[in-house]
C-alpha cells in the first residue's frame, strides 16, 4: 500500500526523516519495500487570476495579474488555455525550484513575467491523472499559502506492506494509530460524525434485504444534491500521490474513505435501483452483470451480489456494475458501507480473476465497526461539498464488543522471556485502543477495539505487547534441551552416502522434481514439462549428462513417486554414475561398467558394512547385456549398468553413461566389521586358466573354488579372461588366482598341488572346463 | 714366501685397475667376485699357503688377510663413491613444481546439503534431533494441523501443486513438525530439513523447488529469548561470529508471536553500500539485512491439535528458505544456479 508520509503527519507527529518511519513500520510488523522520495519543490504558492487580458503582441499568450496575497499582484504571461479570472492556481514565483527547472525572470514578446502559473505535472504529480494545463485549486485556499505543505508534496510515500492479518491496518488511520502506539505519542483523530440527521423524503428511505449470511452488516444512506465534478485539488493529490487516479468526486470520495479508514465503499445512482431496495444474495446460476470495467462476466451462485428486485447492480466487495454507475447527470446516490465474510469474497474473487483495491480489503475480513465509521466519512466528505445527507440506516447484525480476553502477567515473561509489569503491558494495550482492567493483581481483562477482529487469544496480545514494547528488547537466550529419544538415523544416513560418494569422485546434483512423464500427476502444473511427479532420478541424470560438453561424474538423492493401485508410492533413491569416453576394448568388456561396480561395492561397504554381490539382471532403460542387480545379504538394493544407448541417443547422450540406482530405504543397518586375526603361516598361491563356457560367471568360478577348496583357501580371484580363435566358438578362457594358507601349520607345496589337482577336478565336473596350463 | 708376497702384489694391483674401472656397481660387484669371491684370484694365492713351509704360514695368513682387509676397504670406499655420485646425479635434477597437478577426480555434495548439514549440525550440538520425511503429504499435515483451515487467507501465500482433493506437495517442511510432535511427547527438539514446492514463478530470487530447514523446540518453559537465541548463533555459525540477528513482528497462522528473521548482510556488512558499486548493495538492495525467513511461538491451537496443553507446554519454531541462505552466504548472483547445478558452479562452491 502506497503511503504519502504527509498524510499520516495529519494524525500522528512523526520523525522527519521517512527512513525512521520506514524503520518503525518495519519494526511494528510493516515492511517497507520501497521509500519514494519527492523531488525537492520551493516557491510555489497559491494564487488568484485577479485579472487576465490577451498579451499586446502574441496572439497566444495571456497576461494574467494574479494575487497572491501581497500588497502588488504579480504579472504573469501564460500561453495556458484553461485559465480565467477568478481562478485559484499555483504559481511558481521568481526563484522557485521545480523538478528540473528554476523560475527566473523573464521577457515574453515584451511583458515581464514575474512567475510561472504551473500544471500537476510540473508539481512530479502524474499529469494525465489530472486536468490539461494549469492545475486548478479550490477557492477556499488561502492566497500566498505554500503548495508544497498545503498538499504534503514534499514528504516522501512509502510502499507498505500489510500483512492478511490486518486489514484494519491497509489504512491511513490504522497505520497512524500503530506508530502513534509505538511513538509514545497521542492519535490525532478528527471526529468522524455522520452529519446525517434527516429523514428521507416519503418513498425515498433506502431498505436492503440481506438474503445471504456472507454480509453482516450494511449500512446504507441516501444523499441528494449531488453533482458530479473534479474533486477538490487536495483530495485529487493524496490520491495520486496514494497511486489512486482521480476520476471525479463522487468516486474520489469513496476511495478517499477507503484509503483513510479501511472501509471500502459503493455508490449507486438512486435512480438506477429498481424497486427501492437493495437485496444482498447469491447470484443466480447464469446471470449476467457488466461491471465498471466494461467487462460482462456471467455468475455461478458462488458469487455475491447486490441486486435490486429485477438485476445484480453490483459484484459484493468487488466492483461496481455498469447499470448503477454514477456519472454526470447522477443527482442523488445511494451509498453502501458493508462487511462480507471474507472467504466468500476471495472465492469470488479468485473465481472471477478480478482483484480490486476493494476485494484486497473484504477478503480479509474487515470489522463489522469499520461500516459505520466508513459511511460516517464519506458522509462528511460529500456534505463539505454541499450534497444533502440523509440519515444512515444499518442493515444485518449489530456491531458486537468482542468478549474480554483474559490475559496472565506470567505468560508475557513465559512466551518472551521478556519480565514486563503489569502497568507496562497495561500501556502497550491500551495505546492500541484496547480497554484493560485489573481483574486480579497479575491477570488483566482485555477487550480489544472494534477494529481488531485478529485479536482472539493471549497469545495475540503478548504479540501485540512485545510488537509495541519492541522486539529488540526481547532477550538473546540459547536454550539448554533436555535429553529426549527421536532419532535422526534417515537424514545421518543420506549425509554418509553423501559424504562416500564425494568420497569416490562424484559431485552431488539436484534436478528437478517435476517432468514431463510419470505416473503421479500434478492437477495445476506450471507448464506441461512439469506435469508428473518422477518416478526415477535417471531421466534427469541423463539430461544433466547430455547438457554438459564434458564427461562428468556426478550423483543425486530424491524422492521418486509411482501411483500404485490408487495409492501414491513415494521412495527415496540414489543415482551416481557418469558418462564417459568409450574404451578400446572388446565387446566382451566394459571396464567403465566395471569401475562403476567397483565404486557401487565401496559404497555399500561403507555405508553397511557388508560386501555386495551382483548377478546379472535387466532393468528398463539399461543396456540389456551390461546390466547388473545387486544384492546385500540376498536382498536386491540396487541396479547398475549402462544406459541403454538408444535411450543415450534419444536424449543426445554424445558418450555412454553408467549409472547405478540404490534404493535408499532398503539399505540395511550399518554392520560393525569385527577383526579375524590372519594366519601366523606364510601362505602360498597358485594360478589357473580354464576353458570354459561364454555363459559362466567369473563370480560363480570365484565361488566354486571357495566352496571346493574350502578353509584351505583364503581367496579366490579371476584375474583375466580371453576370448579369440584360439579359445574356440562358445568358450572363453579365465585365469583365477588363489591364496592357499593353513592355520596350523605351513602350506607345503604339496599340499598346494594337491588341493588345486582336488579343484581342477571340481570344475571340470561343475563346468566343464578345460583347464590350461 | 716371496713368491706369494709378488703375486699378492700383482693381484692387489690389478685389483686396483679393475677397482678403478668400475664405474656401476654391477662392475664393481664382478670384481669383487673376481678377486674375493669363492672362487677367486685371492683364494687361488690363499691356496699357495699350503706348500709353504709351516712357520712361514702364519706370516703368510696375515699378509693376505691384510690384503684382503685393504682390497675389502677399497672395494668399500668405491661403493660409496658410486652412491655418492648417484645422488649428486639425481640431486642435480630439478623440475617445474608450477606443472598442472594430476588431479583424481573431485567429488563433491551440493551447497545446499552443505548449508543444511552445517546448519543442522549446530543444532545437533545444542540437542536437536534431524527428521525428514515425504514431500507428498496430506492437507491436513500442511494446513489444518497447523492452525490454516480452509479458506484461510493465509493457505494463498502457499500456492501449492496439488495431486488429490487432499494431496499436496509440501509447501513447508511443517508436516514433519506435526509428525513429531504426533509420535513423541515433549521435550521435542528437531531441525527438519528437506525439499518444498510452490508454484512461484521462477526468476532470479524464486525457484518453485527449493529447500527448506525447519526447527522446532517444545517444552515446559521455552520462550522468544530462547528463539532469539539459538537463531542468532546459527547466523553466526553460518556466517561468521560478527553476525548481527533481527526480529521482526510478522504474521503466520501457526505462530503467534511471530517474526521475520534479517541477519546482516555479509557482502556489505550491513552498510548497504559497496566501494565497488555505487547503486548500493545489490545483495541486500541496500538495507543492509537479508531476509531468512519466519519464526514464532508456536499457536496454541497447534499444540492443543496435537495434544499439548499450551499452558503448560510452550515452543518455537522457524523455517528458512536454503536457497536464500545460500545466495547470502556464497554471494551468488541468480538463484537459479543452484537447480542447474552447473559443474563450474559447483566446483566454485565445493
Ligand atoms: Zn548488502
Amino acid at each position: 500500500m502506497r503511503v504519502p508520509v504527509s498524510w499520516l503527519r495529519e494524525f500522528v507527529t512523526l520523525p522527519p526523516d521517512a527512513r525512521a518511519i520506514a524503520d518503525r513500520l518495519a519494526m511494528l510488523g510493516f515492511p517497507v519495500a520501497e521509500i519514494e522520495r519527492r523531488p525537492t519543490i520551493t516557491g510555489v504558492i497559491t494564487g488568484r487570476i485577479a485579472d487576465l487580458q490577451k498579451h499586446p503582441n502574441a496572439d497566444r499568450l495571456q497576461v494574467a495579474q494574479v494575487d497572491v496575497g501581497a500588497d502588488a499582484p504579480l504579472t504573469i504571461a501564460t500561453a495556458a488555455t484553461n485559465v480565467t479570472a477568478g481562478q485559484t492556481i499555483a504559481v511558481a514565483t521568481i526563484g522557485a525550484q521545480l523538478p528540473g527547472l528554476t523560475i527566473a525572470p523573464r521577457t515574453m514578446r515584451g511583458v515581464a513575467s514575474q512567475g510561472m502559473m504551473i500544471s500537476a505535472e510540473e508539481l512530479a504529480l502524474p499529469g494525465d491523472w489530472f486536468e490539461d494545463g494549469i492545475m486548478q485549486l479550490e477557492s477556499s485556499c488561502a492566497l500566498g499559502a505554500d503548495v508544497v505543505d498545503l498538499f504534503g508534496l514534499e514528504t516522501a510515500v512509502l510502499d507498505v506492506e500489510i500483512t492478511t492479518n490486518r486489514p484494519d491496518a491497509m489504512s491511513i488511520i490504522g497505520l497512524a494509530r500503530e506508530l502513534a502506539a509505538s511513538y509514545g505519542t497521542g492519535l490525532r483523530l478528527p471526529q468522524i460524525v455522520n452529519p446525517g440527521r434527516a429523514a428521507e423524503p416519503p418513498g425515498e428511505e433506502p431498505n436492503v434485504l440481506i438474503e445471504s449470511q456472507d454480509c453482516y452488516r450494511f449500512v446504507c444512506q441516501r444523499i441528494d444534491g449531488v453533482r458530479v465534478a473534479p474533486a477538490p485539488a487536495w483530495m485529487r493529490v493524496r490520491l495520486a500521490l496514494s497511486g489512486q487516479r482521480p476520476i471525479d468526486n463522487l468516486v474520489d470520495v469513496s476511495n478517499y474513505v477507503m484509503l483513510e479508514t479501511g472501509q471500502p465503499l459503493h455508490f449507486y445512482d438512486a435512480r438506477a435501483i429498481h424497486g427501492g431496495r437493495l437485496i444482498v444474495r447469491s447470484a443466480h446460476d447464469g446471470e449476467n452483470i457488466v461491471t465498471l470495467d466494461g467487462v460482462t462476466r456471467t455468475l455461478s451462485p458462488a458469487a455475491l451480489v447486490i441486486a435490486d428486485d429485477e438485476r445484480a447492480l453490483c459484484l459484493a466487495g468487488l466492483m461496481g456494475g455498469a447499470v448503477s454507475e454514477v456519472g454526470p447527470t447522477t443527482t442523488a446516490i445511494v451509498l453502501e458501507a458493508a462487511n462480507f465474510n471474507g472467504a466468500r469474497i476471495r472465492r469470488m474473487s479468485n473465481a472471477l480473476a478480478l482483484r480490486t483495491e476493494a476485494s484486497a480489503r473484504h477478503e480479509k475480513s474487515l470489522a463489522p465497526a469499520l461500516t459505520d465509521l466508513g459511511a460516517a466519512r464519506a458522509a462528511a466528505l460529500l456534505w463539505d461539498l454541499g450534497a444533502t445527507v440523509y440519515q444512515p440506516h444499518a442493515f444485518g447484525g449489530p456491531v458486537t464488543r468482542a468478549a474480554a480476553i483474559a490475559l496472565k502477567v506470567a505468560d508475557v515473561q513465559r512466551l518472551l522471556g521478556l519480565s514486563l509489569h503489569a502497568q507496562q503491558i497495561e500501556r502497550h494495550l491500551t495505546a492500541l485502543g484496547c480497554e484493560v482492567d485489573r481483574v486480579e493483581p497479575e491477570v488483566l481483562a482485555v477487550t480489544p477495539p472494534a477494529w481488531r477482529c485478529d485479536l482472539a487469544i493471549a497469545a495475540d496480545l503478548i504479540e501485540e505487547v512485545a510488537r509495541i514494547e519492541g522486539y529488540e528488547r526481547i532477550p538473546v537466550v540459547v536454550p539448554s534441551v533436555a535429553p529426549h529419544e527421536i532419532s535422526s538415523g534417515a537424514f545421518a544416513l543420506e549425509s554418509r552416502i553423501a559424504g562416500a560418494l564425494e568420497g569416490l569422485g562424484y559431485r552431488e546434483i539436484i534436478t528437478q522434481s517435476l517432468r514431463d512423464a510419470g505416473s503421479v500427476e500434478v492437477r495445476n502444473p506450471l507448464s506441461e514439462e512439469q506435469r508428473f511427479l518422477r518416478d526415477s532420478l535417471v531421466p534427469g541424470i541423463v539430461e544433466y549428462l547430455a547438457e554438459n560438453a564434458s564427461p562428468a561424474r556426478i550423483f543425486e538423492t530424491g524422492e521418486v513417486f509411482r501411483d500404485e493401485q490408487g495409492g501414491l508410492v513415494e521412495e527415496s533413491l540414489l543415482t551416481f554414475g557418469f558418462s564417459a569416453d568409450p574404451l578400446d576394448e572388446p565387446p566382451w568388456r566394459d571396464s567403465h561398467f566395471l569401475a562403476l561396480k567397483g565404486d557401487c561395492e565401496r559404497l555399500l561397504r561403507k555405508i553397511t558394512g557388508r560386501d555386495a554381490e551382483t548377478k546379472r539382471g535387466t532393468q528398463s532403460g539399461f543396456h540389456p547385456g551390461k546390466t547388473a542387480l545387486v544384492t546385500l545379504d540376498e536382498r536386491e538394493v540396487a541396479h547398475l549398468g549402462r544406459i541403454d544407448p538408444r535411450l543415450a541417443k534419444a536424449a543426445d547422450l554424445q558418450r555412454p553413461a553408467y549409472l547405478c540406482v540404490v534404493n535408499i530405504a532398503s539399505l540395511p543397518a550399518y554392520e560393525t566389521p569385527h577383526y579375524r586375526v590372519p594366519s601366523k603361516y606364510p601362505s602360498t598361491y597358485r594360478d589357473v586358466a580354464l576353458v570354459i563356457g561364454v555363459d559362466v560367471a567369473a563370480r560363480d568360478v570365484e565361488r566354486a573354488i571357495v566352496a571346493t577348496l574350502g578353509s584351505l583357501c583364503t581367496d579366490a580371484t579371476v584375474f583375466d579372461e580371453y576370448r579369440g580363435p584360439q579359445i574356440g566358438q562358445g568358450c572363453k578362457s579365465l585365469a583365477a588366482r588363489m591364496t592357499l594358507q593353513r592355520f596350523d601349520a605351513t602350506i607345503t607345496d604339496e599340499e598346494a598341488d594337491q588341493a588345486v589337482s582336488l579343484l581342477l577336478d571340481a570344475l571340470r565336473k561343475e563346468f566343464g572346463a578345460e583347464i590350461r596350463t | 714366501m716371496t713368491e706369494l708376497a709378488s703375486r699378492l702384489d700383482d693381484v692387489a694391483q690389478r685389483f686396483d685397475a679393475a677397482v678403478d674401472r668400475a664405474n656401476d656397481e654391477q662392475a664393481l660387484e664382478s670384481v669383487r667376485v673376481a678377486y674375493l669371491g669363492r672362487n677367486g684370484e685371492v683364494t687361488t694365492v690363499r691356496r699357495a699357503i699350503g706348500t709353504l713351509a709351516h712357520n712361514e704360514r702364519p706370516a703368510a695368513g696375515k699378509l693376505i688377510n691384510d690384503a684382503v682387509a685393504a682390497m675389502e676397504r677399497r672395494l668399500q670406499a668405491a661403493y660409496e663413491e658410486l652412491e655418492s655420485r648417484s645422488f649428486d646425479a639425481e640431486l642435480a635434477t630439478s623440475i617445474d613444481v608450477t606443472f598442472p597437478s594430476i588431479r583424481r577426480p573431485a567429488g563433491s555434495i551440493h551447497p545446499v546439503r552443505r548449508i543444511i548439514e552445517e546448519s543442522c549440525a549446530y543444532f545437533v550440538r545444542h540437542g536437536f534431533a534431524v527428521v525428514i520425511g515425504a514431500e507428498v503429504e496430506p492437507d491436513y499435515y500442511n494446513f489444518d494441523a497447523l492452525n490454516i483451515p480452509n479458506d484461510h487467507p493465509a493457505r494463498e501465500g502457499f500456492d501449492s501443486f496439488w495431486i488429490s482433493d487432499t494431496l499436496l506437495l509440501r509447501p513447508h517442511t511443517s508436516p514433519m513438525q506435526i509428525r513429531t510432535m504426533q509420535e513423541h511427547r515433549p521435550p521435542i527438539a528437531i531441525v527438519a530439513p528437506g525439499k518444498c514446492f510452490r508454484r512461484d514463478a521462477v526468476d532470479a530470487r524464486h525457484l518453485f523447488q527449493f529447500h527448506q530447514v525447519e526447527g522446532l523446540l517444545v517444552a515446559e518453559g521455552i520462550h522468544f529469548a530462547h528463539l532469539k537465541g539459538m537463531l542468532t548463533g546459527l547466523c553466526r555459525e553460518l556466517f561468521g561470529e560478527q553476525q548481527n540477528v533481527r526480529f521482526r513482528p510478522s504474521y503466520f497462522p501457526f505462530t503467534e508471536p511471530s517474526a521475520e528473521v534479517d541477519t546482516t548482510c555479509p557482502k556489505c556488512k550491513g552498510a548497504g553500500t559497496l566501494k565497488s558499486s555505487p547503486m548500493g548493495c545489490n545483495m541486500c538492495g541496500g538495507s543492509g539485512w537479508i531476509e531468512l525467513g519466519g519464526a514464532g511461538m508456536v499457536h496454541p491451537n497447534v499444540l492443543r491439535e496435537v495434544g499439548y496443553d499450551p499452558d503448560r507446554y510452550s515452543g518455537w519454531a522457524f523455517g528458512f528458505g536454503v536457497e536464500r541462505l545460500g545466495l547470502a552466504r556464497y554471494e551468488v548472483d541468480d538463484i537459479r544456479r543452484f537447480t542447474k547445478s552447473d559443474p563450474g558452479f559447483l566446483a566454485q562452491l565445493s
